[in-house]
């Protein structure tokens, strides 16, 4: 009995240690995803928040991780159309994906303004500022905020925020919307906003929300926060586990 | 009483020749198989083989194995259901409907046509082009395909019709592969290898037989042909734009039977990662493989000898190729690969030796450095490194550079890429 350690001092180790494998978990360096996804951050920046001047690559980070788990699966499955996104993840299963996803959605969000240098008109403004705020009732289109939020910072699991991201890659996601090139889960309410409006309304309103700001660490809205204007199949995008 | 004599002496000259053709002709049709393969068994269906479990359990795993879905599925289509394009030279073939649906699919198909069609490559619908691999399946056992046709009999029947071939002539004149098998197809021995041990035998099996590995890993003769002496050979993969290295003891002699029975199910080894065509065979069906099988298979591998090897293509040299550079690799490449090209402690493979930097063709390093990569998710690596693409990042010049200096370097290759040649290996062909 002499040299078996006290069990108050046995626990107190296992606590140490627990402690120092979570925080060895945490960090990054021991184990971190990050390091595995290189690919990734060629494109996407090292945290998944952009990288300067691109005009056709998203940020990722802090984006619902439901919203990302089905982008990723969809690049995988043929619903989005990207050759070198597809060519990644193509032999990806699920639940690496998920873990992707939920890697970039724990990311500091990004919130300010794309910097892509596009120039927007007075005549633009005015078009986007009505269909991103009030939609156009006629012709059945709501406003981006009745689904991206009022903030425009998205809402979980699975509708992404529209901060940040460059005009010239919103305007091509409408346009392949519109196109049928790219696919949400049915139904695919962005198809049919992007089919209702004109290429010039798309142009305004993209490069209107290229230059918006959100407040410093705003992120999505939690699920079931509000109720969004269409019960689109996105808003069904399981998150991660 | 010229004419008479004209028609006799032509008749000398040419009724030897008929009857050479004659005799040349029926000794290769004999050769490609004789008429058996025409012979396609008729009959209705009958009853399907009860859904017995064990049988259905064998039959997936034939059908995982023998990855039908590979080339069989269209990316985001329905399983099994067909119409993925593969363009070539010829123009495109789009696999069939192997669902049971009775138009679309092979749900008319009877057993004794399907095991026909799969060996002998020849069905209802004609002579087979050489793409569906009947020469491998040629090897299949009676008990595999019966459990084979049971499991696809329960696949939901797609009435999804695969797009209509468009093939130029003579290739979409099915007749025509009537020709091209009297030249240049001999159906296997099955009694190749007869008395070597069973391991051995089941390797071969899943290597020559339902893997049919040579469809890549094989050197091509004219016609798309797989010539004995090609075998497992290594080069071009058809119509790919990639490399497939040689499989035989010599080229596989780093690897210890376990490392490569590991690899196969894994992705990953001491010695590389899979990339390209492989890393798709990994994942739709080599991670599959039972270990007792992986290892059967690296058993046969390794005793595979080899072949003469590719020469390297003509006028190479004589090329004003990108001086490679060694500060361009050590800023884009040693963080991971090491400065030394070792890698790094199974994270990122070593290129010191690796495939795609010392085979004779330069394609699939370009590739990888182009377009980067990723080794497939396995139950062995489930979640696995990856490499970044380089496409944006660095013009040609740089990337022949880059793998100039990797080939001289850490393969043995002589430098000889151009930026035009970098120009031309742009793009990304997905399906």
């Amino acid at each position: 009995m002499a040299g078996r350690p006290a069990p108050a001092v046995l626990r107190a180790l296992m606590f140490a240690l627990a402690v120092a494998c979570a925080a060895a978990h945490a960090q990054p360096g021991a184990d971190a995803i990050g390091e595995r996804l290189a690919a990734c951050a060629a494109c996407h920046g090292e945290h998944g928040e952009g990288v300067a001047g691109a005009a056709y690559q998203p940020h990722l980070a802090g984006k619902p991780a439901g919203y990302l788990y089905a982008q990723l699966r969809h690049f995988r499955d043929g619903q989005r159309n990207n050759a070198q996104m597809t060519w990644l993840v193509r032999n990806m299963d699920d639940a690496w994906l998920r873990e992707i996803a939920a890697y970039y959605a724990a990311q500091p969000p990004r919130t300010r303004p794309a910097d892509d240098g596009e120039t927007l008109t007075p005549a633009m403004r005015a078009t986007a500022e009505r269909l991103v705020l009030q939609g156009d009732p006629e012709r059945d289109v709501p406003a981006c905020s009745a689904c991206h939020g009022q903030a425009l910072t998205g809402l979980e699991p699975g509708i992404p925020a529209l901060v940040g991201l460059p005009a010239e890659y919103i305007y091509t996601q409408l346009g392949n919307w519109r196109n049928g090139v790219r696919h949400a889960d049915a139904p695919d309410c962005m198809a049919e906003v992007a089919r209702s409006l004109a290429p010039t309304d798309l142009r305004a309103v993209s490069v209107w929300l290229s230059q918006q700001v959100a407040a410093p660490g705003a992120r999505p809205a939690p699920a079931g926060s509000f109720t969004p204007a269409r019960a689109c199949g996105s808003l069904h995008h399981a998150g991660p586990p | 009483m010229k004419i008479g004599r004209g028609v006799i002496i032509l008749a000398a000259l040419v009724l030897p020749l008929l009857l050479l053709l004659a005799v040349v002709g029926g000794t290769l049709f004999a050769r490609q198989g004789g008429f058996t393969p025409y012979r396609v068994p008729s009959g209705s269906t009958g009853p399907r083989p009860g859904a017995e479990p064990a049988l259905l359990a064998r039959g997936e795993y034939v059908a995982r194995i023998g990855n039908c879905a590979g080339c069989h599925t269209r990316r985001g289509g329905e399983p099994f259901a067909g119409g993925r394009p593969f363009a070539g030279r010829w123009g495109t073939l789009y696999s069939s409907n192997l669902t049971p649906d009775a138009q679309a699919g092979i749900g008319s198909w009877s057993l004794a046509e399907f095991k026909h069609a799969m060996r002998e490559g020849v069905s209802r619908d004609g002579v087979l082009y050489p793409a569906f691999p009947y020469a491998h399946f040629a090897l299949l056992d009676d008990a595999d395909l019966e459990a084979l046709y049971a499991w696809l009999g329960t696949l939901p029947a797609s009435a999804s019709t695969p797009p209509a071939n468009r093939l130029a002539f003579p290739a979409g004149w099915r007749p025509f592969q009537v020709l091209w098998r009297m030249l240049y197809y001999r159906p296997p021995n099955p009694r190749f290898g007869a008395d070597m041990p069973a391991e051995w035998r089941r390797g071969r099996y899943l290597v020559d037989g339902l893997g049919h590995c040579g469809m890549c890993h094989s050197r091509r003769g004219p016609m798309q042909s797989l010539p004995d002496w090609g075998y497992l050979a290594g080069g071009r993969i058809p119509d790919s734009g990639w490399y497939a290295p040689p499989l035989d003891g010599s080229r596989l002699a780093r690897y210890s039977a376990a490392q490569l029975a590991d690899y196969l199910r894994s992705g990953t080894s001491a010695h590389g990662q899979a990339f390209g065509p492989m890393a798709d065979v990994i994942y739709t069906s080599l991670r599959h493989l039972t270990r007792s099988d992986a290892l059967a298979m690296a058993a046969f591998l390794q005793s595979v000898p080899p072949r003469a090897p590719m020469p390297a293509p003509p006028g190479e040299a004589a090329q004003a190729y990108v001086a490679p550079t060694r500060e361009l690799y050590e800023q884009h490449c040693a963080d991971c690969h090491g400065r030394d090209g070792r890698g790094k402690d199974g994270k990122y493979p070593p290129l010191v030796d690796a495939v795609s930097v010392s085979a004779p063709d330069p394609v699939d390093a370009v590739r990888l450095v182009l377009y980067g990569g990723a080794a497939p998710t396995t139950p062995g690596n489930p979640r696995p490194y990856s490499m970044p693409p380089f496409v944006q990042a660095l013009d040609s010049a740089d990337i022949a550079a880059i793998v100039n200096y990797i080939r001289v370097r850490f393969g043995q290759r002589p430098p000889t890429l151009t930026a035009t040649d970098i120009d031309a290996l742009h793009g990304i062909a997905l399906d």
